[in-house]
């Protein structure tokens, strides 16, 4: 039909399970990440460089805050900024699966030691970014940057592609055995990857959806345009640090990173003050304990640019790992996922609707916010006992894995109730 | 001023007036919340009547794009007739939970297509309009100010 062709053509929304895949499956990660603490335990927290602590950081890291990203911006990128994604059905139908099962077959290679099963996680994971990168470049990199947000959108791309060339290189390197400085690379790997790809895009993201989404000014413009160049040329000093060897550069680079984060979280806090919203629903809470929780986190990188001996005790990159990850980007993440899917959920029906006059059930009827409350209530109390086991892990990693996986299970439990309504009500509808 | 910059600014003033109602509502003070999420109601029905019949056609007839994005948002002004209507329903029911869910897939079905309008229809029709956009953006002004 010659409309419908031309209403794609602008309105270019991704068929609904092309992002939904993406979401309904992060929670499993969550799930195996707790069940991983509980399990490990002990050996997970005696440092960073354990098997059990890398396989639960890449759960959590491209198991799902990289799964719901891409998701999301398959979904997004359009509106966001007007740039559409070529096939996005095929885009999902290749990257969700490569993605998902690289992070298992990842996780399963540093538990297990294996070279073969680090091979085949190398292989998925670089298809299924390869492809994403090429077909969100191709699309964003056309648009020009009229805004802060898609200028993020740009750097966050590139910082992406960084973090996974240097992640597949380790990969190589690990399994290879190869002499490379690994600590030094993971440690700049990790900078491209949270602050580059995820911080920048969270920023990009935060730009548009906060003052919309909460009624709260928008951010000024000034310091929106600077805080994505701000993040990568910290991260290219650092990186040119690392291979010059050049300590004080080091410093002045992770300083400057540090310093970014923090206007970039003060600078939202107080746009939240100002929000005009009657309520005070999830994903405020959600996203207020993500910025404290990223706040602590700052700092510790701040300081620790000033007293780099802080960082020798083992305890003090798992602590700010726990801060950074499960309370900042993790809280961030769900705060933003109770709000997308009942709202695609909800939108999808509307578009749906064959009967006239069928009313179609509102957002909060899809998901509902006391399911919503209660499973935060979880996450929060999962956060506070993961931070604590940092410290007592022979007493605390257990319950606090266990009572993880709970909360990342019922985050997916509530996410498919929404789906299965939708489903429900999308076949009355029709029938 | 361009079309953008003004149309913008309205979607501001109708955002205030959401918020006003809402807050009204949540304080339980629904008389209150009804008056105000009327003049939202007016206020943005003016909006979109103010693009339908005046900024759209004339999109519609530089371009010759009719079912392109004008098409787009005139269905999208309908599903959020359909959304007031069925927030005014509840506040006059007293149904004060019913009112929030309504409001709340209101404001994101309004947002995501004000994000629409600004960063794309916005700039294109002042791209295609720029000889005419001084004049559209004053019968625009005086479509919008109402009654």
């Amino acid at each position: 039909m010659q409309p419908k062709q031309a209403l794609l053509s602008f309105d270019q929304s991704p068929p609904l399970s092309a992002p939904l895949r993406f979401f309904l499956t992060a929670p499993l990660f969550l799930v195996l990440a707790g069940l991983l603490v509980a399990v490990e335990g002990e050996a997970l927290f005696a440092s960073r460089w354990t098997p059990a602590a890398l396989a639960a950081t890449h759960l959590l890291t491209i198991g799902f805050m990289l799964q719901v990203m891409l998701g999301a911006l398959i979904q997004i990128l359009p509106v966001l900024a007007g740039a559409n994604l070529a096939r996005p059905a095929l885009i999902a139908a290749i990257v969700h699966p490569g993605l998902s099962l690289g992070t298992l077959a990842l996780a399963v290679g540093f538990l297990a030691g294996s070279t073969a099963w680090l091979y085949g996680a190398g292989l998925l994971l670089a298809i299924s970014l390869l492809v994403f990168i090429a077909a969100a470049g191709w699309a964003i990199f056309r648009v020009p940057s009229t805004s802060p947000a898609i200028r993020g959108l740009k750097l966050s791309l590139l910082a992406l592609a960084i973090a996974g060339g240097s992640g597949l290189f380790m990969l190589l390197a690990l399994a290879g055995g190869w002499a490379v400085p690994l600590p030094a690379l993971a440690n700049l790997h990790a900078g491209w990857g949270l602050a580059g790809w995820s911080g920048i895009l969270l920023a990009a993201v935060a730009y548009v959806v906060v003052p919309m989404f909460q009624l709260t000014p928008g951010y000024p413009a000034r310091p929106a345009w600077w805080f994505p160049v701000a993040v990568v040329l910290a991260l290219v000093l650092w990186s040119i640090s690392v291979l010059l060897d050049a300590d004080g550069l080091a410093r002045g680079a992770q300083g400057l990173l540090a310093l970014s984060g923090v206007a970039f979280v003060l600078q939202t806090l107080k746009l939240q003050s100002g929000r005009r919203r009657a309520r005070a629903d999830c994903t405020f809470r959600y996203w207020q304990g993500g910025l404290y929780a990223s706040l602590a986190a700052l700092l510790m990188l701040l300081l620790d640019a000033f007293l780099p001996a802080l960082s020798t005790a083992p305890a003090w990159p798992l602590l700010f790992g726990v801060l950074i990850l499960v309370g900042g980007f993790l809280a961030f993440i769900i705060g933003m996922l109770y709000k997308i899917i009942p709202f695609l959920l909800w939108f999808n029906l509307q578009h749906q609707a064959a009967v006239p006059g069928k009313p179609v059930p509102s957002m909060n009827k899809l998901l509902d916010d006391g399911e919503m409350q209660r499973q935060m209530r979880t996450f929060f109390a999962a956060f506070a006992l993961l931070t604590a086991a940092v410290f007592q892990p022979d007493r605390l990693a257990l319950p606090a894995g266990m009572i993880f996986a709970l909360a990342g299970g019922w985050l997916g439990w509530n996410l498919l109730q929404a789906a299965l309504r939708h489903r429900r009500h999308r076949l009355a509808g029709t029938s | 001023m361009t079309i953008r910059d003004f149309l913008m600014e309205d979607h501001r003033h109708c955002d205030d007036l959401f918020a006003a109602a809402e807050q009204s509502a949540n304080a339980g003070d629904l008389a209150a919340a009804g008056a105000a999420f009327g003049q939202f109601r007016d206020a943005v029905f003016r909006h979109f009547a103010g693009e339908e019949q005046t900024l759209f056609p004339a999109f519609e007839a530089r371009t010759g794009m009719s079912m392109g994005p004008t098409q787009v948002m005139r269905m999208e002004h309908g599903q959020m007739r359909e959304l007031i209507d069925a927030a005014v329903d509840a506040l006059q029911d007293g149904n004060s939970e019913e009112f929030f869910g309504q409001a709340e897939t209101l404001l994101i079905m309004m947002q995501q297509h004000n994000m629409k309008e600004e960063n794309v229809l916005y700039p294109m029709c002042d791209q295609q309009l720029a000889d005419s956009s001084g004049l559209l953006v004053e019968r625009l002004q005086a479509e919008l100010k109402g009654a």
